[in-house]
């Protein structure tokens, strides 16, 4: 806990004049990415800027460098927030941007300036210094607000939403600088998003704001593979739950038949199965019959819906071996790809 | 084409409006005796403006006064309809919708009326017949004024701008400084402006808490008026008119060349 960049402690933050965030509890190690994943409303920008000092707090402790920030003023506490969309000062040159953080610290000018220099040669803008902001390309503005952000070697770096205003190319440039200036720097970094495939590509920790509260707090890998509860698995994406019960010999029985999950033992009674797509296939030697009321194309994969007595499931499919709508299939469940959850 | 013939005569007639007084302005005040049915003046004389330019003559040091206290209102008006201005863009609902009616109050109020309760605060606090006096009642209606002014240009500014700078480690002193201030230059500027021509054509504040002790122009030019000195009164309502002009000259110019773009 003591070698933490950024601890936050049973937080709570209110959304306006109602109850908001609370319990939030977390830490992020100097150098580490943690992304806060939640829907929209879900409190990820309250949180970020309760964080920075830039909005109110109601309980809790945030720490920076093991030293108690919450009631100091946002300047005061090495941590820096930045908006979804690059806020760059119109009036001032990009290199003077750059540079603002070190001259509100007052540093000498030649080390202003090397500095400055040095962090837009890091995000390839070395020969832009002299433009205005207005000049440069949405890329550039994301790029240079981020050398701006670090310059000063904060202990944290929160981005709200970084990429969610960009299109697809523009998204690689900006997450490419994201990774490269926060190795170079060693800043922690706290990112929110509502994208998932962000989060992932992101993070070494995902936690999933849910309800107010902090519902799973794992690496990527784990946290899609054993989403901790059933809102969690819903937040994820995964499609299909199917109510059952849990056997006194750990077994899960449900519509499927009878499965034995992998991971923790669970207690006997009601519980929930969890998975997706990819942990039914449809396959000749399968046992569980199903009949075909729905093909779903997408750009990664398609799908099906497969009626298992009354049961909907979303099933993966080979486009090359489409059934029709209608078609009785048989299909072929992965044990270890299910999660079973206590209800 | 004949849609643009209203218009064009409409512009037609605008201009005439504005520049036929102006020239017949100029033209009397320079005119020698000139009365009843003459159509033009019989001789010229530049008398009127030497009197401008001249220390002994009272037009001049009235002009002076009057640029002295323009300067000093917009400049104190401007300064304290700022926080005022950008604290009631912060409010919301009933409170805002109080806060600017309390400052709209002096603007709304007609000036004899508002100039009889200023002229005895000014008699109480011993400030009556004084220059500061006259000022102050002056930055009344500037600043309800300014603050309405100020008021929309806070609640367009984007104030995520402050908070960035905040978290990059700057004190609300320096992101007045190097964010705010710069970034609204123009509006301040504006604002200095406005208070400015609101002290300039000033007449019942100033005659009645100045109590004819403090003379500017347009209370010289009115001086005139009344005693049928034509061509004082003429060259004095020019004077009069040219920070008008000049203010917008200004604003025009500063839109061509600025550098940030307008909020």
């Amino acid at each position: 806990m003591s070698g933490a960049a950024l601890a936050v402690e049973r937080l709570a933050a209110p959304f306006g004049d109602q109850p908001g965030l609370d319990g939030i509890d977390f830490t992020v190690d100097p150098g580490r990415r943690l992304v806060i994943a939640g829907a929209s409303g879900a409190g990820k920008t309250t949180l970020l800027r309760a964080i920075a000092g830039l909005g109110p707090v109601t309980g809790g402790r945030v720490l920076v460098r093991g030293r108690d920030v919450t009631a100091r003023p946002a300047e005061a506490r090495d941590v820096v927030y930045l908006h979804q969309t690059p806020l760059l000062f119109p009036h001032l040159s990009v290199l003077e941007n750059v540079a603002f953080p070190l001259r509100v610290r007052r540093m000498p000018e030649a080390e202003v300036r090397a500095r400055a220099a040095h962090a837009l040669e890091l995000v390839q803008l070395g020969g832009l210094g002299s433009r205005p902001p207005r000049a440069l390309s949405g890329g550039q503005r994301h790029r240079v607000a981020l050398a701006r952000a670090l310059v000063a070697r904060p202990a944290v770096l929160l981005l709200d939403e970084p990429l969610a205003s960009l299109d697809p190319t523009l998204r690689d440039e900006v997450r490419g600088a994201i990774l490269q200036l926060q190795a170079e720097y060693g800043a922690a970094l706290v990112v929110v998003t509502h994208d998932l495939d962000e989060a992932a590509l992101l993070a070494d920790r995902i936690g999933v704001l849910l309800e107010r509260r902090l519902a799973q707090l794992a690496p990527p890998g784990e946290l899609f593979r054993q989403p901790a509860s059933l809102a969690v698995a819903r937040f994820l994406g995964i499609p299909n739950a199917l109510p059952g019960r849990v056997h006194g010999d750990g077994t899960f029985e449900c519509a499927l038949g009878r499965i034995a999950p992998d991971g923790a033992a669970l207690r006997a009674g009601p519980a929930v199965a969890v998975f997706r797509p990819e942990a039914l296939a449809v396959a000749d030697r399968g046992a569980i019959r199903a009949r075909i009321v729905e093909i779903r194309h997408r750009v990664r994969d398609t799908t099906a819906i497969a009626l298992v007595g009354e049961t909907p499931l979303e099933v993966r499919i080979d486009p090359a071996r489409m059934p029709a709508p209608g078609a009785i299939v048989a299909l072929e469940l992965h044990p270890g790809s299910v999660t079973v959850l206590e209800a | 084409m004949t849609r643009r013939l209203p218009a064009a005569f409409g512009l037609a007639a605008l201009a005439l409006s504005a520049c036929v007084p102006l020239a017949l302005l100029g033209l009397w005040s320079v005119a020698g005796a000139w009365f009843y049915p003459a159509l033009r003046p019989p001789t010229f004389t530049l008398e009127a403006w030497r009197a401008l330019a001249s220390a002994r003559a009272r037009l001049g040091p009235a002009a002076l006064a009057s640029l002295g206290l323009a300067l000093a209102n917009g400049a104190l008006a401007a300064a304290v309809a700022f926080p005022v201005g950008r604290a009631l863009a912060a409010l919301a609902g009933w409170r805002r919708r109080l806060g600017a009616a309390l400052v709209f109050l002096p603007v709304a109020a007609p000036p004899i009326a508002l100039g009889i309760g200023l002229q005895y605060s000014a008699l109480v606090l011993g400030l009556g017949g004084t220059p500061l006096g006259v000022l102050l009642a002056h930055a009344v209606p500037s600043v309800g004024f300014l603050s309405l002014y100020f008021l929309g240009i806070f609640t367009a500014f984007d104030r995520r701008i402050e908070d960035e700078a905040r978290s990059l480690g700057a004190s609300p002193a320096q992101i007045l400084r190097r964010v705010t201030l710069p970034l609204l230059r123009r509006p301040i500027a504006e604002a200095v402006l406005l208070g400015m021509l609101i002290s300039w054509a000033q007449v019942p504040l100033t005659q009645l808490v100045g109590g004819g002790l403090v003379r500017t122009l347009p209370l010289e030019v009115l001086a005139y008026v009344r005693s049928g000195q034509d061509r004082y009164a003429a060259a004095g309502a020019l004077v009069l008119v040219l920070p008008g002009l000049a203010a917008i000259a200004a604003a025009r110019i500063a839109a061509r060349r600025a550098e940030v773009p307008p909020l």
